[in-house]
């Protein structure tokens, strides 16, 4: 019984590491044609469904942490979704005007190729049960340049957004009301730079001591 | 008796040990750690029996009003005991007076000062009656809980890492401003005179009960402040265990009729939330303390904290 649950878990991991690889090629072709062929400013229209559709398929992976499926702890995953998820429907899909923005092309290259990496590298230890070494080495390696550049991507379009958001007045509410309640979503977005500060040296230095403990042991096999 | 003081992972905290009288209690011994290490303090230190290595028990604490024979027993005169550092202490009352010390002046800057203009509110700011309710019903209950922590409570543990402080003091003060910032709104929309009046009157009742609860719990321990556990009785804990926390969630509930704001709410639930999470773990100990067995009295069956839910 036990051994049926484990194949059907790993069907299930492997079936989704690998549609959601799909997704981000897709991302990466796509954004690298439109830029060589129409410029910057067409790329997101040219991404977003895919980018949208992967990104989102992203929640699933909490669900996984949640229910023990895999062994990422749902306090590394969480604010790592929790981020891609706002800037990407928070404000590039509620903002048209930042669309047209330089750094959404880094943005979406830096992401899809980070996450084509690490889709392929738990499809494939998924499928044969482990991940071949220059595989695992890009896993843990090519953070080193892309979490710099994706964060500054985020933080850019975030700032860029800023007077958009605060003159729409959008997924606001206002005073007065019968139940004494406001919601800012402008201030919202300062609150969400602000755990930058903080939030994104805790995530490069996870990845630095995941990539010691992951490429150590791999020496030792 | 010879006693040899051990860390977590091993090493001998005291070299070559310490030798007390055979009738030393644990109080006396961490006296003694205390001369040694200097910076080690009685009530940083939490000392425990070995246990087997790979053993998933929970150790047994050292009691410090117990005798160190207690622990082993007729056979032998040794004894090991493991050290843990608890890290800086501060007085319950100390933890309890600054949480507190928040709320009660934070409050009162949103009513009295016009801070709305910093938020982009201009013109004149009007404010209601019930504006005014509000704030001697939220400072008399802050006041209630610094005098009572003063003068009522007795503690169960002397002391709390001063980590607590910290994140004791974010938590009450940075709902207190949320809330107090809703309130005294420029833009604030009360409700009824009527819903007023029974939201404060379930309120003032609560917080009167609530004092009472806790003179009851008072008179479970001695002045001595040796802390220990007892069956509370009487009032409202004959139906509940945790009526004290019972009645401050009513007492929140009645605040918020009154004063209808999504903030005030939100700390209710919150606020319940973190006691429900306390009330089980009273009820618990209390169950397993008090089984029936050997003499002891069985705990009677009661609520937890909110009846008829838990």
């Amino acid at each position: 019984m036990a051994g049926v649950l484990s194949g059907l878990k790993r069907l299930y991991l492997t079936i989704y590491n690998w549609t959601v690889f799909v997704g981000w090629l897709q991302v990466f072709f796509l954004a690298v044609k439109t830029l060589k062929e129409s410029g910057h400013q067409h790329v997101y229209d040219a991404v977003e469904k895919p980018l949208l559709l992967a990104q989102s398929a992203a929640i699933l992976e909490i669900i996984h942490g949640l229910v023990g499926l895999v062994r990422s702890p749902v306090s590394a995953t969480l604010p790592q979704i929790g981020s891609r998820l706002y800037v990407a429907w928070g404000i590039l899909w509620s903002f048209p005007e930042v669309r047209t923005h330089v750094l959404v092309s880094s943005l979406v290259i830096s992401w899809s190729i980070t996450e084509i990496i690490r889709y392929s590298f738990f499809g494939t230890k998924e499928a044969f049960g482990s991940a071949p070494s220059w595989l695992l080495w890009l896993r843990y390696s090519t953070f080193l340049l892309l979490y710099p550049t994706g964060i500054t991507s985020e933080v850019g379009l975030i700032y860029n957004a800023l007077p958009f958001i605060k003159e729409s007045a959008k997924y606001s509410v206002l005073m007065p009301n019968k139940w004494n309640f406001s919601f800012d979503y402008y201030y919202v977005a300062f609150v969400v730079l602000g755990v930058y500060v903080p939030g994104s040296p805790h995530m490069y230095t996870y990845m630095l001591g995941q990539r010691k403990k992951a490429l150590s042991k791999s020496k030792k096999e | 008796m010879k006693v040899t003081v051990v860390t977590r992972s091993g090493r001998e905290l005291v070299k070559g040990g310490l030798d007390l009288d055979d009738s030393a209690t644990v109080a006396d011994l961490q006296e003694a750690i205390h001369k040694r290490t200097k910076r080690y303090y009685p009530s940083r230190q939490r000392l425990t029996l070995p246990l087997p290595p790979g053993s998933k028990e929970k150790p047994t604490i050292l009691h410090y009003k117990k005798s160190l024979k207690e622990y082993i027993g007729e056979s032998t005169n040794e004894l090991t005991v493991v050290f843990k550092d608890l890290g800086l202490q501060v007085a319950y009352s100390t933890l309890f007076f600054w949480e507190y010390l928040g709320p009660l002046i934070l409050y009162p800057l949103f009513y009295f000062f016009n801070v709305y203009q910093f938020f982009g509110y201009k013109g004149k700011r009007v404010i209601h009656p019930v504006q005014t309710y509000a704030l001697y019903y939220w400072c008399f209950h802050y006041f209630k809980r610094i005098m009572e922590t003063f003068f009522v409570h007795r503690f169960s543990h002397a002391t709390s890492p001063l980590s607590n402080v910290f994140r004791n003091c974010a938590y009450y003060w940075s709902f207190g401003s949320y809330i107090a910032y809703y309130v005294n709104h420029p833009l604030y929309t009360p409700v009824s005179d009527l819903q007023v009046k029974i939201g404060f009157g379930i309120g003032l009742a609560c917080q009167l009960a609530n004092f009472y609860c806790h003179i009851l719990l008072r008179k479970l321990r001695p002045a001595d402040g040796s802390g220990g556990y007892q069956i509370p009785r009487g009032f409202l804990f004959n139906i509940v265990t945790c009526a004290n926390y019972t009645t401050e969630i009513y007492q929140w509930l009645g605040f918020n009729i009154a004063m209808q704001t999504v903030a005030g709410y939100v700390f209710m639930v919150v606020a319940a939330a973190i006691m429900t999470n306390w009330a089980l773990a009273k009820h618990r100990r209390l169950r397993k303390l008090f089984d029936g067995k050997d003499g002891r009295p069985k705990y009677p069956r009661r609520w937890v904290i909110l009846p008829p839910f838990l």
